[in-house]
Order: C-alpha cells, then structure tokens, then sequence
C-alpha cells in the first residue's frame, strides 16, 4: 500500500502581546489554534509557531513597558493579577502620549540583543501559561526566547530583492510593504523614525520559515485580513500554498472592542476559569476534562468562525453540561481508535484540520458517543 | 516681464502677482495688500470646503528622489501638457500631490502622463480629482521630513527641442534652512510648474540648482520667486525659491 508522505505544516497564528487580560477574542482564537496543532499532529508534520519574542518589539508592548517604568519605577509585578497589568495598559493608551522611536530604543534593544521581558509581561506570560495548562492547550513556547530568523534590515534586504519594498528612509520617510503591482494597497511597515510594526515582525519571522514547509496557515483576527492578504500574498510567492484562516472576534454586549479600552472585567480568561469551577459540570468527577472540552465546544463549535453572537454566560455553562455528558458516552463507547481515519474528513483538501468542522461533528442528535481516543488528543 | 531685487515689496508682490495670474476674476474682490490678508485669501482658495471637486489636481507618484533630475523631469511633464490642462492647473494654483509609490509597479494599472526616464518618477494629471482617486487610494502620501541638504551646484537641461527662442540659462535658488524634503519638492513645484506655464522655461533651458540656506539677500536679478510663510515670523512672508533673469 502506497502511504503518502506526511507534509510539513506550518501553524502560524497571530500572537497576543502580553500587555493586558486574555479575553473571550483571544480564548477563541488561542483554542481554535489549539485543536487544529492537535488534530492535524497526527496526520502531519505539524510546527505551531508562537514567538512573544518576535513581536515585543512592536510599539504597543515595548511602549507600554516605557510607560511602566517611567510612570511606576520600582514595582513587583509577580503580586500583580492580570486584570491589575491589564488596568495599567488601559491606562496607557488612555494617556494618548507619543513616543519617540528613541524613547523606545533602550526596550527595543533588550529584545532584540538579550531576549529581555519586561517583568510586567513576563508575569502576564507566567499567569498565561497557568491558564494553557488548566485549558489542556499546547504551549507552544510562551516564555521561551525565539527570536526571528531576520534581523529587520536583512528583511527590509530579502523583500527588496524579489521587488515588493519601498524603502525611502535616505530622505527621512517610511519604509513600505509594496504590493501595487499586484493592486494591493502600500503598507508602511517601518515609520519614518524607525519603528516596526507587527506586520514587520510577522516578515522577519515568516519570511525563512515559510520555504521549508509544504503548506503555511495563517490565523488571525477578522480585523487584520487587509494586512493578512498582502501577508499572504507574500508568502505564496516563496513557493508553498497559503491559507489563510481569519476567526471572528467574540463581541461582549454586542460590541467588538480592542482590549486597550478595557471592558474586559468578569469576562477574562481567570474569570471565567473561576466561574466555571463552581458550575456543576466542574464539581463532577470529569473536573477540567468538562472545562476542556466544554469551551472548546462553546468557543468553537457553538460560536464559529464569523463575530454575530456576543458572549453568553449561560452558553458557555451550557457547554459546559453537554461536555460533561459526552465524555460519560464516551467512556462507555466501544472506540474503534482510527484516530487517522477520524480526522482525516476534516481536512478539505488542506493538509491542516479544520477546527470547527471537527468541532461540529462531536454535536447533533444521534450521533455516536465521541472516541475517546479522539477526545483525549484533540480536546481535553 | 521687469526683473527685480528681493525685497519684502517684491515678496508680497509675488505672492499677490500669483493669485492675480491664477483667477483673474477673483483678483479684484480681494485683499492682496499684506501678508495677513494673503493668508486669509489662500485659506479662502485652498479650504477642504470651497475646493471644487472638478478643479485640476496633478499627482507625482516619488520611489527614489534625486533634486536635480527630478527638476528637469518636472519641466518635461509641464511642458507636455495640452492648453487646456495648463490653464485648468494653473486655475488651480498648480495644485500636486506627492505620493510614494513605485512608478514600474503601477504602469499597467495606471495610464501616467509623464515618467522620468529611470523609473523613479511618474506624473498623472492634472485632472479632476476623480481621475486619480484610484491611484491616491492605493498610494500613500510621500513622507520625507528631512531637512533639505545643500548640495553642489548642479546644472540641468530642460529636456525637449528648443523653440522658437533660443535656450535660455537661467539659477534657481532653494532655501535649506528648515525646510523639509518634502517642503522643498512643493515649493520648487510650484516655482517650475508656473515658470513653464509662463513661457520663463522652455525646452533646451539651462538651469543651475544653488542652495543656500536662505534667500535673503540675493543679489541677483529675479524673474520668479515661490513665496510662502515664514519659518521663523508667521505673519510674514519668505522666499523659498527663486527663478533669476538670464546669466
């Protein structure tokens, strides 16, 4: 029988800069990557590529950490809860003050010469990763150091190469992604003082990996999909195909707001953690198999890729419930334990597994009771 | 026209001469007699509200600046334009923008009307705003905050085959001395565009490019001069560039 060989698959999400609470938004985004790494693992080669490191450099965490030691001096964050950090980054942004790309120099430097994490982030990450471990998600490197592979002239220098960058800092401009041949829209990647943006890092990062995979996934927020096409128009031109796979964000009361302007409170990912310890599905002998499973269902399969539905308590409990009852069924199911043969219709025509296809598939009445084979590698 | 010595007189008598010339029409209803009733009528021209969507806008699309070429290349798309172009832009008070962009990305999508020989730029217009709105949408506007650097001396040929009159040799003086790269493109913009359209530059024309840091002083004979606000004094004005009498 002729296998065909396993392909190399490269997660590539957008990151959360460590600066402020994990929200609902990023819950779906985190959990959504999460059961596409586990799924696709077992039919592929799969890397899932999480550097804080690539993006600190970015004005809103190296901002925020200039901000922090000028307005707080000597501070022990590792006392600090995330909602607490999260108070001070609203703060920041409230405070509206620009500054310069030398104000910023002394932050930028640290990362990019000595992997340095301001403590305030650092301790964000430390709490994150507490909640990685409670949700069952893969960390894929949340306080390690991984720098880019580029340094940002040799990317500025890579780009220019194959003709897609305008640079015109020898007259004290910007320097600019330049897609317009293929009538995409300029984008300034590099201020004309010298600051990178995220689609910069995600160029430094992405620029040599990309080559050494056979099919690249891009994960991203619905509002980033103007820069994720020129992205990935990019990247397509290194060789293998690109998808990209933008995820909604999840409105609160209706509203879709970035959670520089707060309005996070009681809907944070420790918030919910605590919520959840004291619903019933939690206090049942499944504990976090229940919470795994349940907001996966929940942030999944119960909200999908689009951004209609606000955030629902009671949904979530909900899930919650139903988590509770399918891993009953499912211990008493026989399992055929093809984990392969599981996954493998979730795939499309792509090399990755779809998340919310999968997702959907454990629901529905009459369906049989889950593998539990399949539960214990991709959601709990 | 009268050569003349750089005065203050002579400034506001530019600045004033420029309306004149762009709308006759309105000329005579309004106040050109200081600096500060100069800069309420320009308000008045240029506001967001009053410009007419119809009114002539040229758009220079910048990848790589070089001064001196980019002066001769400016001279070669004024000299091109049809008549009913000239006087729409000159109506317009030769209204431009700068935009970055890189012209041989563009020239499929873009019919341009001028693009300098080496690619590093194009000229679109002047038309209606409408006409470009594609273009300004997917270009960003040209940044370059710089002081302008004083350069040697460099003379230019104007591109073309001369006229009727025989080519002409002509300095034209840029002030340094706070003035960004991109203040310096708009003045000199202006200075040229208006200085072709006035038959001062025709095809064939010598110019020598001098900077220095301010015009004050000058001691040459001046046909042209681009006036604007003061760097220093906001209720006076300064010359930013100027076209002198034949040398």
């Amino acid at each position: 029988m002729n296998v065909p060989p396993r392909k190399n698959v490269l997660l590539a999400p957008v990151t959360v800069t460590p600066t402020k609470p994990l929200t609902p938004s990023h819950l779906k985004g985190l959990l959504w990557t999460d059961v596409m790494f586990r799924a696709t693992a077992p039919l592929a080669a799969v890397t899932y590529r999480y550097s804080h490191t690539t993006y600190h450099v970015t004005e809103q965490t190296v901002g925020f950490w200039e901000y922090l030691d000028r307005t707080h001096g000597e501070t022990d964050y590792t006392q600090l809860s995330e909602e607490e950090i999260g108070e001070l980054y609203v703060r920041h942004r409230a405070e509206g003050r620009p500054q310069s790309a030398e104000v910023l120099r002394p932050y930028r430097e640290a990362v990019e010469h000595g992997g340095w994490v301001h403590p305030a982030s650092e301790r964000m990450l430390r709490l994150w990763a507490g909640h990685y471990e409670r949700l069952g998600m893969h960390d894929p490197g949340l306080r390690e150091h991984q720098p880019p592979g580029l340094g940002l002239e040799e990317m500025v220098e890579r780009l220019g190469t194959v003709g897609l960058v305008l640079d015109q800092r020898q007259c004290g401009g910007p320097v600019y992604l330049d897609l317009t041949r293929y009538g995409m829209p300029l984008r300034r990647i590099v201020t004309a003082d010298g600051r990178p943006n995220y689609l910069a890092c995600a160029l430094r990062e992405l620029l040599p990996l990309v080559p050494w995979y056979d099919e690249v996934v891009l994960l991203y927020d619905r509002e980033l999909d103007a820069d994720y096409r020129l992205l990935h128009r990019v990247l397509t031109s290194l060789g293998p195909p690109v998808r990209r796979v933008p995820i909604g964000r999840v409105p609160i009361e209706g509203k879709i707001t970035s959670a520089r302007h707060g309005g996070w409170r009681d809907h944070t990912a420790g918030a919910l953690l605590r919520a959840s310890d004291a619903t019933d599905a939690a206090a049942g002998a499944d504990g976090d198999d229940a919470l795994r499973l349940g907001m996966r269902l929940y942030f999944i399969a119960t909200l999908g890729p689009g951004q209609q539905q606000s955030f629902r308590h009671d949904l979530l409990r909900h899930c919650l419930t139903v988590a509770a009852r399918l891993l009953r069924r499912s211990r008493s199911a026989a399992g055929a334990g093809d984990l392969a043969g599981a996954l493998e219709p979730h795939r499309r025509g792509h090399a990755y597994v779809d998340p919310y296809r999968l997702a959907c598939s454990l629901l529905g009445k009459g369906r049989p009771a889950p593998d539990p084979s399949l539960l214990s590698a991709v959601f709990l | 026209m009268t050569p003349f010595p750089l005065s203050s007189a002579a400034l506001l008598k530019s600045a004033a001469d420029r309306v004149r010339s762009a709308r006759p029409e309105l000329a005579d209803g309004l106040d050109l007699s200081s600096a500060q009733a100069l800069r309420t009528v320009r308000a008045g021209l240029h506001g967001p509200r009053t410009a007419p969507a119809d009114e002539a806008l040229a758009v220079v699309v910048i990848r790589r600046l070089d001064l001196p070429r980019w002066v001769c290349e400016t001279c070669a798309f004024a000299l091109a334009l049809a008549p009913g172009e000239r006087e729409a832009w000159r109506r317009s008070f030769t209204r431009t923008v700068y935009l970055a962009g890189s012209p041989a990305n563009l020239r499929e999508r873009f019919a341009f009307a001028h693009v300098a020989g080496d690619d590093s730029v194009a000229w679109a217009g002047p038309a209606p705003g409408a006409e470009t709105a594609a273009l300004r949408r997917l270009l960003k506007a040209f940044e370059a905050a710089h002081e302008l650097t004083a350069q040697r001396s460099a003379t230019v040929t104007v591109p073309g085959r001369p006229g009727t009159r025989p080519p002409a040799h002509r300095e034209l003086y840029i002030a340094t001395a706070r003035v960004s790269v991109t203040g310096a493109l708009v003045h000199l913009n202006h200075l040229l565009a208006e200085a072709v359209l006035d038959g001062l530059i025709g095809p064939g024309d010598r110019l020598t490019l001098r900077f220095v840091p301010r015009l004050t002083g000058l001691g040459a004979q001046l046909a042209l001069l681009r006036v604007d606000t003061d760097v220093h004094r906001p209720d006076e004005l300064q010359a930013y560039a100027a076209l002198t009498t034949e040398v």
